[in-house]
């Protein structure tokens, strides 16, 4: 489709038309009068320039697809988009020169407003804003005449991290020095900045611990213990216990950076979850037997519960439901396993029992889409309500329960996650202190008649 | 009295509390960094915190000079009074509150050397993040003239002395786990001592901002734990 004439007529020429026409309104208003509606509309056509112009210098020239909207300019009240504009902009005029807190506000938005409380125009910058940075920048905007920026947090209930960018503005020549402030909200890249560094911390954390056991008994070994038979071989056990500790947590590691991999490449294949299951107690039938636990499980039809998925993956994670709800049974209690099928994807689960649920992943929501719902119950101690939200966090353990023969990695429900994202699944637990936690898992149902294409 | 004299001198009182407010800002700026820099081993952090203290000093002596000289030149009464002595006192309180923040930064370089001790570490971060909240309040409470705000300040201090508590007793369990980080300890301990006292110069100061408005001191009984104390 060719562009249209007034497609030419791109940003940067009606930018510099529009600043080159407000700024000897700005000027002409601030010269006349101290304050004003008329300062402020002024000022506000002038900032939305320089706004503009700043964002646009940061991201880069794109091809102009649609037309302009024909509109003259002065039919669209710049100073209102300002006003509305989500980041928070303000303007501040420069007090007695060395009297850092003497600069006030010319102008404030309404996220600017809500953020630092402002009640009125004309107060000082320090009662908005008294981050000794953001004075410093300002001060140089003012008096040097330099752009700047720099970072500062809100702190508080809410922390908020933001970016703070301070550039001088043209004002009258024989009014006080203009400057403008802007903000931007960067909450989101500083956690996911501290969560990276946060896990890079806690795997090390985990695996220098089996290490640090290991190579004090190989100390103790070589030396004091070298002749004594009985100690060597309660050592070594200690010692197999570690390392094998070791490998199942480098394991984990391994496949939860294997699904995150692929966690937007959907799965092929027909896994039938009830017999998933059946194949998962059968082989935990061992640990099963030791603990004294007994296992409620009785499979639906075949056939009912055919999904789409990883046969491996998916056997994967009933597998750590399972072990998780050994983990954390007493002896001689029960886990019940169940598999319903099938459900139909606008009704909830359900629940399962009382005390505190919270659903830990929602799938996207598909018309017509049917699930089979594993459920994995267990009557052990429970998991305090607080605890809930942070259960799929890697390495996150219930305060209380990190002690003991608990032999987990804390990966495994991270592992769950992510497995179930990327077979479009949800996931969801429910827990009473005292009577125990009941995870739910549910999965798209296979579509009925497809039958693997070969794709060669 | 002259109109103009009378609103230069509301000015000058303005003026002098928009001063503590820019000390204020740069002291809560001085813990924020000395907490940050402790929790992040970041020793260039630890060292502009304890280098930008002279700053603070000089705001406080400015703050004292110019409260001395408008008690000097207009003889406030009252209210007025009250404002003026307000300012300086706060000054006082912030400018030790700077001390303890550049006292963290130079444990901070000292504990840089030692073995990291992760979970303490964390605890007492979360320690200085309400710390540093509560002198956020109070100073936005003193901007804001607002007497409840200041009082919910002052009455909720027990929590800090509860974190402080808790982080007593992890420490001790800490040291007694291997005596070879006592050393590294006794510097976590002080860390931790001086961010309950940061805690106590805000209570402190919202107790100096109630006078300032009402005139009167805050009488109820705060409930105070002293456990460590017996």
């Amino acid at each position: 489709m060719p562009p249209e004439p007034e497609a030419r007529l791109n940003r940067p020429i009606l930018l510099s038309a529009l600043v080159g026409a407000a700024a000897p309104l700005v000027l002409a208003a601030v010269g006349q009068a101290q304050t004003g509606p008329a300062v402020i509309a002024g000022l506000a056509i002038a900032v939305l320039g320089v706004f503009l112009a700043q964002r646009r210098a940061e991201t880069p020239a794109a091809p102009v697809v649609r037309p302009v909207v024909a509109a003259p300019p002065d039919a669209i009240p710049y100073a209102t988009i300002l006003e509305i504009l989500d980041e928070p902009v303000m303007i501040i005029k420069a007090g007695e020169p060395g009297e850092s807190a003497d600069h006030r506000l010319v102008f404030a938005n309404t996220a600017a407003r809500a953020l630092f409380r402002i009640q009125n125009l004309n107060t000082r910058l320090v009662t908005a804003i008294r981050n000794p940075q953001v004075t410093e920048l300002v001060d140089e905007a003012l008096f040097g005449g330099m752009a700047g920026h720099g970072a500062f947090d809100t702190g508080g209930a809410q922390d908020r991290s933001w970016r703070v960018m301070a550039r001088p503005l043209a004002g009258p020549l024989d009014g006080p020095p203009l400057a403008l402030l802007t903000l931007r909200d960067q909450t989101d890249l500083r956690r996911a900045e501290r969560m990276r560094a946060d896990f890079l911390a806690n795997a090390s954390h985990e695996l220098r611990t089996p290490l640090a056991s290991l190579s004090g008994f190989i100390e103790t070994l070589r030396g004091p213990a070298r002749d004594d038979a009985e100690a060597r071989d309660r050592f070594l056990g200690i010692m197999q216990t570690q390392a094998e500790r070791m490998a199942r947590l480098i394991d984990d590691l391994m496949s939860l950076s294997r699904i995150e991999l692929n966690e937007h490449v959907a799965p092929r294949g027909r896994v039938d979850l009830s017999m998933a299951v059946t194949d998962v107690v059968d082989a935990l039938t061992p640990v099963i037997r030791d603990r004294g636990v007994t296992v409620d499980w009785t499979p639906p039809p075949r056939g009912v519960a055919s999904i789409e998925g990883d046969r491996d993956q998916i056997v994967q994670v009933i597998q750590n439901l399972v072990e998780n709800a050994l983990k954390y049974s007493p002896g001689d209690a029960a886990i019940r396993l169940e598999v319903i099928a099938p459900v139909p994807g606008d009704a909830s689960p359900g629940r399962d029992m009382e005390g505190a649920g919270l659903t830990l992943l929602t799938p996207d929501h598909h018309a017509g889409e049917h699930y089979a719902v594993l459920r994995v119950r267990d009557s052990g101690q429970g998991i305090p309500r607080d605890a809930l939200p942070r259960l799929t966090e890697r390495f996150y353990r219930v305060e209380g329960q990190k002690s003991g023969d608990r032999s987990g990695t804390g990966l495994g429900l991270a592992i769950v996650k992510h497995i179930v994202n990327r077979h479009r699944g949800g996931l969801s637990v429910e827990s009473l202190e005292g009577r125990g936690s009941t995870f739910s898992v549910w999965l798209p149902l296979a579509a009925d008649p497809a039958p693997d294409q070969p794709l060669s | 009295m002259n109109e103009h004299i009378v609103r230069s001198f509301e000015e000058e009182l303005n003026q002098l509390a928009a001063e503590v407010v820019r000390m204020g800002g740069l002291a809560e700026a001085q813990v924020n960094d000395a907490i940050h820099a402790f929790a992040r081993r970041d020793v260039t952090q630890a060292q502009a915190v304890i280098a930008r203290d002279k700053k603070l000093d000089g705001l406080e002596v400015d703050i004292e000079r110019a409260a001395i000289r408008l008690i000097a030149l207009r003889q406030p009464m009252a209210n007025d009074l009250r404002r003026a002595m307000a300012a300086m006192k706060i000054a006082m309180n912030l400018e030790r509150c700077g001390d303890l923040a550049k006292n963290i930064g130079k444990r901070t370089l000292i504990l840089v050397e030692a073995e990291p001790a992760g979970p303490v570490t964390r605890s007492i971060e979360r320690m200085g993040r309400l710390v540093a909240s509560r002198l956020k309040e109070v100073l936005d409470a003193y901007i804001a003239n607002d007497v409840d705000r200041a009082v919910a300040v002052w009455a909720s201090d027990t929590e800090v002395d509860e974190h402080y508590e808790s982080l007593f007793r992890e420490l001790l369990t800490y040291m007694m786990g291997d005596p070879r980080t006592i050393t590294a300890g006794a510097h976590l301990l002080f860390v931790a001592k001086n961010l309950e006292r940061i805690g106590d110069h805000a209570t402190n100061i919202a107790e100096i901002v109630h006078f300032e408005i009402t005139g009167q001191e805050i009488v109820s009984d705060r409930p105070k734990m002293d456990s460590l104390s017996q």
